[in-house]
């Protein structure tokens, strides 16, 4: 049995144990720490059954009774890639503190401690399958790198105390309005006269009032954008990846955005269908603004840095219009471009910390260069990484964006995913530019011309042999997902239309088998008509009672592959049925079998 | 005679003790006032008391009278230590603390 | 003669009141022990008894938890919510005698009448926690006060303290005789003073929308505001908290806002809830404009005491959202956030008195660097600075999610979002302190690598600085016993006990904050007219 609990807390558990080891050793403890999380994390990754239960290796328990609030851990098609992906991300920050000045600073303790934490949230934050323990350590997430930036970052102390204090209010502001939105979420889907669950699962098959759908979901949309970031709400994003250091920073930026996606295909599309279908055009709009903006700026600023940055939100915007194109393969794709993402970053950094040590500590473009001829090693290395970044085809990070536009093409308006593809044009500009800059060119006078030392090299390697891995197996994450994703956009998509639906099933129509009910045929004339109001009618007294066990997962569900396929309830009642989950639990007539809802109950507790 | 002419002579005092305590500068002045105000809660209350007939009422105001005393008796005492410790007595002149 | 002698005394339950016993016996045993010349009967014996006598009216309370009665023929109640408050209060005085071992204050106002003073105030809060009279509730509002007021004065030789002392007499006692006024209204428009029939009056004659009640309603609005520091009636607060001895404020900022949350929750959920209509938006108008102040407030600050005193109006904010929304979850809110609080505060101040004696003073620069020289310090004030903010993995978070369910539940989202709004402001001024902590070198103290140095240094440096700032420190030989201003050679000890016994209690109860949720439940029960 493979337990979540200690994957979740091992790395904090490092990070305590590393205060009792003197200082200069404490780095390796860190390092320790992250390795055996990476571990674990492989170990679930090869036993996730892509095609088994929805939530698998179950964690739950009570954590604050009166509040209704669990500690739920699952392990999904979701997250099961961004795990690994954390575990990956955070291993590589600790080998890289060990090889710098961080490992051997006085205050390492404080490193590993707080990087141990911030690891822990942001595994508990994907694995959580609780609204508020979600949103818990969705928050606590960052507190960790305010004491990282504050205390090691760069610039002095003024600037990188504002820099950072001014990056955690402008995420907070989203993540605080999430609260409210969360707990709200929760109340508000109870039904009179039961106990108020936060189980995401719960909440969805309850369902949430339509009229309160749309603030509760720009309150989630806020939380996810800011953290992103997305265009407009950006503002903490220059002054915050300036002054934190590198091997930090590539973390942050490799993992933290992606659980804010995350967020998106975990929380607010399943549990906000109609707040959903309302303001994704807002969504989407913002995501294709956020590549065009932050494109352009990436070709622009001659900082190495804020080339990265600005990607990261360009790419950001990408994988968002994946999520909210509600289908399937665009869902698919942003996942499997999170984990490129993910990947690229953390080379990407790793190559401007070695091209600023070059320079003397300028992260300036135009002081880099000639390092193809000076350093071919890391150059070799450094291109690969670069084709990640601008996704040529060939990498995983073409297959993802691929299946992004795909799903943006079918699912949204074309004139967007043409838009959206050309920031895959501008991708390729600033990619090569920053390769460029610092490979090619006269080596600048400052420059000082030597290979990369061998710990660069190898920590180089890693990020490069996984862009390898990746690219001859994209389709790994992408069945991992497949499922997850078709469940987590089924909801949404019915509300947004019978056309939206038919579209999925055409392109793939074996979602019909993973999430049955829903995707049943879809008369055109009856998919817009919805019950008003039914959200907090409860079921026919038929129905087996998912308030009997509010720990969703744990309710026996029918096994997707069999046969509910083949019962599909049709005509407008099933139209009807689909749209509502809660009112629409009632007994199949064919089978006489309760016809459970959608995503939730479909699956069993995993082992 | 009507309750309400009570309770308008306690409000008036009431008002005047509350005017008293945010004009006046001299601290024994302002403890005056803060006196008339509690003294103005205590005729109404009194007057409410006969109105309802209650006794109740009545050791409202006795034990109003006391926690009065007591807080005038506090007071003077800060205002004499105050004193001795050669602070201008002027209420206005209490500007060490600014706020 | 025989007539005389079957004169019946009226029942007393002994038990029932013991907690309020043992706070007023121990304040008569603290005085007379004071009197003795011994210096260990002043120094030593002084705040064991005190503590002994707060533990005691703690370990009373428990006992007397599963009862549910009224004492006094009705005055007093006796119930969870009332004997919660006890605790509550009984904590904050145990930290703040801890506070005070080695402090100024009570070398100058005479260990004895300072710890039996500061026991008096803690019986008046559990009467005013426990009233369910109008009488019971403005003499243990009094009995709160006046001891405070004195308190607040301590520091004879020193200006701030007496003006501050000063200050808060005046404002409280408009606040008490605004309260007062209020309390006579009610009266006159119910001809009760019981909290019980105060409520059946109310519901029976429909007194929701009468012009005296209203205007009773209104004056005890303001009264109250006036003592919890609500804004807009807060201006004295930060003055108040930063001229007072530090114990003192200490003491004032965690037993008073128990005392008068619980009595504000008494008060309006129970005996006022069916004018609920008519205090409801007042109340959530004083909660949100609180909220913004204190938190706007607390930006510019550069003393730690005023920033905590904006931060404690902010807090005053968020705990009155429970009371306004007035449903059970709303008072098992209010009264969790209350209690962490206590905690959060306690710690925050026992690393601000510890700072202030080896720095003089209490700017937010006299805790620079201290992650490296105090550790535990540094920690304790992080997790309490992170706790306020509500973070989570701190109890601050658990309370603060309480609160917002609470107001969600109790349709007052728009209140949640004012309150998530402060928070985060709140956000800026807090991290703001933790960074200080934890990067800058410690200030005017050469680097100094080894704590130990520091230690030995900074007092001495200090003192003699502090000599010069001050024209009216009188030198240290003057005052028997020690320093004068800067106590040199500062106990710290008693202050770091405190600081990470409460720091652990921050993440403890964030964590698991189960069991403290559980004895939480219980006191709705206190507040039966919610459920009518």
């Amino acid at each position: 049995m493979l337990h979540l609990s200690i994957l979740l807390w091992l790395p904090a558990l490092f990070g305590l144990l590393g205060l009792l080891v003197p200082a200069r050793h404490v780095r390796w403890v860190g390092v320790l720490g992250a390795v055996l999380a990476l571990a674990f994390s492989i170990v679930l990754v090869l036993d996730f059954e892509p095609h088994g239960s929805a939530f698998q290796h179950v964690t739950d328990t009570t954590w604050i009774s009166a509040l209704g609030v669990r500690y739920q851990l699952a392990v999904t098609g979701l997250n099961v890639w961004l795990v690994l992906l954390t575990t990956v991300g955070f291993a590589f920050s600790s080998l890289w503190i060990a090889t710098t000045s961080l490992g051997t600073d006085p205050r390492a303790k404080h490193v590993i401690l707080h990087l141990g934490i911030a690891q822990t949230a942001v595994l508990g934050a994907l694995l959580a399958q609780d609204l508020i323990l979600f949103v818990a350590f969705f928050d606590l997430m960052l507190i960790p790198f305010f004491f990282l930036t504050a205390q090691f970052g760069n610039g002095t102390n003024e600037e990188r105390v504002r820099a950072t204090i001014k990056m955690i209010v402008y995420t907070l502001v989203g993540s605080l309005l999430m609260l409210v939105a969360a707990i709200a979420v929760g109340v508000l889907a109870t039904p009179d006269g039961q106990a108020v669950s936060y189980n995401i699962q719960e909440i969805a098959q309850r369902g949430v009032p339509e009229g309160s759908q749309g603030w509760l979901f720009a309150c989630f949309a806020a939380a996810f954008l800011v953290k992103m970031p997305a265009f407009p709400i950006h503002g903490w994003l220059a002054d915050g990846y300036k002054a934190m250091p590198l091997p930090i920073l590539a973390v942050f930026s490799g993992v933290l955005s992606k659980v804010a996606v995350y967020g998106f295909l975990q929380i607010a599309l399943p549990i906000l269908p109609q707040g959903t279908a309302d303001l994704r055009w807002v969504v989407l709009i913002l995501a294709v603004l956020s590549i065009l903006y932050a494109s352009s700026l990436a070709l622009t600023t001659f900082n190495a840095r804020l080339v990265l940055a600005y990607s990261s939100v360009a790419q950001l915007g990408f994988i968002t219009l994946g999520v909210m194109s509600l289908r399937p393969d665009g869902a698919s794709g942003a996942l499997l471009q999170s984990v490129n993402h993910g990947v690229a970053v953390f080379g990407a950094f790793l190559a401007v910390a070695i091209l600023g040590r070059r320079t003397g500590g300028s992260e300036d473009l135009r002081d880099m260069g000639g390092a193809a001829t000076k350093m071919p090693v890391f150059a070799v290395l450094f291109i690969v990484v670069t084709y990640a970044v601008l996704a040529m085809p060939g990498t995983a990070n073409f297959v993802g964006e691929f299946l992004i536009l795909r799903g943006a093409w079918e699912g949204t308006a074309q004139g967007l995913a043409i838009v959206a593809s050309l920031g895959v044009a501008l991708a390729a500009v600033y990619a090569l530019r920053l390769f460029i800059r610092g490979s090619h060119n006269r080596v600048a006078a400052k420059v000082e011309p030597r290979e990369g030392t061998r710990p660069e090299l190898a920590l180089m390697a890693i990020p490069v042999v996984l862009i390898a891995a990746l690219a001859f197996h994209p389709q790994q994450t992408v069945k991992a997902a497949d499922d997850a994703t078709t469940r987590a956009v089924q909801r949404a998509a019915i509300v947004v239309g019978p056309d939206h639906v038919r579209k999925i099933l055409e392109a793939d129509p074996s979602a019909r088998n993973i999430a049955p009910e829903p995707f049943a045929d879809v008369p055109p004339s009856a998919g817009t008509v919805r019950p008003i109001g039914g959200a907090r009618t409860t079921g026919p007294a038929s129905q087996s009672d998912p308030a009997t066990d509010p720990n969703t997962g744990r309710a026996v569900g029918v096994d997707p592959s069999t046969g509910q396929a083949t019962t599909p309830s049709g005509g407008a009642a099933g139209s009807t049925v689909q749209v509502d989950p809660s009112t629409g639990q009632t007994v199949d007539p064919s089978t006489g079998q309760p016809v459970e809802p959608p995503s939730a109950q479909t699956e069993g507790a995993g082992r | 005679m009507s309750t309400g002419w009570y309770l308008a002579v306690s409000a008036i005092v009431f008002a005047i003790g509350a005017a008293g305590v945010a004009t006046r500068r001299n601290p024994l002045l302002v403890l005056v006032c803060l006196e008339l105000m509690l003294n103005a809660g205590n005729l109404a209350i009194v007057a409410f008391a006969r109105m309802h007939g209650s006794t109740e009422g009545h050791v409202f105001a006795l034990v109003v009278m006391v926690v009065a005393a007591a807080e005038v008796a506090v007071g003077l005492g800060v205002v004499v230590a105050l004193y001795r410790n050669r602070v201008p007595v002027d209420v206005d002149e209490l500007r060490e603390l600014h706020g | 003669m025989s007539t005389l002698a079957v004169t019946e005394a009226p029942h007393i339950d002994w038990a029932g009141i013991s907690s309020l016993i043992a706070l007023f016996g121990g304040a008569v045993v603290v005085l007379l022990v004071g009197l003795l010349r011994a210096r260990f009967a002043r120094l030593t014996l002084v705040p064991v008894l005190t503590i002994v006598a707060f533990a005691a009216s703690i370990g009373l309370a428990i006992w007397q938890w599963d009862e549910d009665t009224s004492l006094m023929s009705g005055a007093l109640g006796l119930d969870p919510l009332a004997m919660i408050g006890v605790v509550g209060i009984g904590v904050a005085g145990i930290a703040a005698v801890l506070l005070s071992i080695g402090a100024t204050a009570p070398r100058e106002a005479a260990h004895g009448e300072y710890h039996a003073m500061m026991l008096v105030a803690a019986a008046g809060g559990a009467m005013f926690v426990g009233a369910e009279n109008l009488i019971t509730t403005f003499i243990g509002l009094e009995l709160l006060s006046i001891p405070l007021y004195v308190l607040a004065a301590t520091e004879l030789h020193r200006r701030r303290s007496l003006e501050s002392g000063l200050k808060y007499l005046i404002v409280g006692s408009v606040g008490s005789a605004t309260l007062l006024y209020g309390f006579a209204l009610i009266f006159g428009a119910t001809g009760s003073l019981d909290y019980a029939a105060i409520a059946d009056q109310v519901a029976a004659k429909g007194l929701g929308d009468d012009p005296l009640m209203l205007g009773g309603v209104a004056m005890v609005v303001v009264g109250l505001a006036f003592k919890s520091s609500v804004a807009p009636f807060h201006q004295w607060t930060p003055d108040v908290y930063e001229g007072a001895p530090t114990p003192v404020t200490a003491f004032m900022a965690t037993a008073t806002k128990v005392a008068a949350l619980i009595a504000f929750l008494r008060l309006f959920d129970g005996a006022l809830i069916g004018a609920s209509d008519a205090w409801g938006p007042a109340l959530a108008a004083l909660a949100s404009i609180a909220i913004i102040v204190g938190n706007v407030g607390a930006l510019g600050q550069s003393s730690m005491k005023r920033l905590l005193a904006f931060s404690s109006i902010a807090q005053a904010g968020y705990m009155l959202v429970g009371v306004v929304v007035a449903t059970k979850l709303g008072v098992q809110a209010t009264v969790f956030y209350v209690l962490t609080y206590v905690v959060m505060t306690a710690a925050a101040f026992a690393v601000i008195e510890a700072a202030e004696r080896e720095s003089g003073h209490d700017g937010i620069s006299a805790l620079a660097g201290l992650g490296r020289r105090r550790p535990l310090h540094a920690i304790a004030l992080t997790l309490s600075m992170l706790g306020l903010a509500g973070v989570p993995a701190t109890v601050g978070f658990v309370a603060k999610l309480r609160i917002v369910q609470a107001a969600v539940d109790g349709d007052y989202s728009w209140l949640a979002i004012v309150l998530v709004v402060g928070s985060m402001i709140s956000f800026v001024y807090y991290l703001r302190v933790v960074a200080r902590l934890w990067t800058d070198e410690p200030a005017g103290v050469a680097v100094a690598p080894q704590s130990q140095a520091v230690e030995v240094e900074a007092p001495e440096a200090v003192a003699t600085t502090t000599a010069v700032a001050d024209p009216k420190g009188l030198p240290a030989a003057a005052v028997p016993g020690g320093g004068a201003v800067v106590v040199t050679g500062a106990t710290i000890l008693p202050m770091t006990v405190l600081a990470v016994v409460a720091g652990a209690a921050i993440v403890v109860l964030g964590v698991i904050p189960g069991p403290l949720m559980t004895v939480v439940e219980d006191v709705a029960r206190a507040v039966p007219e919610l459920f009518r």
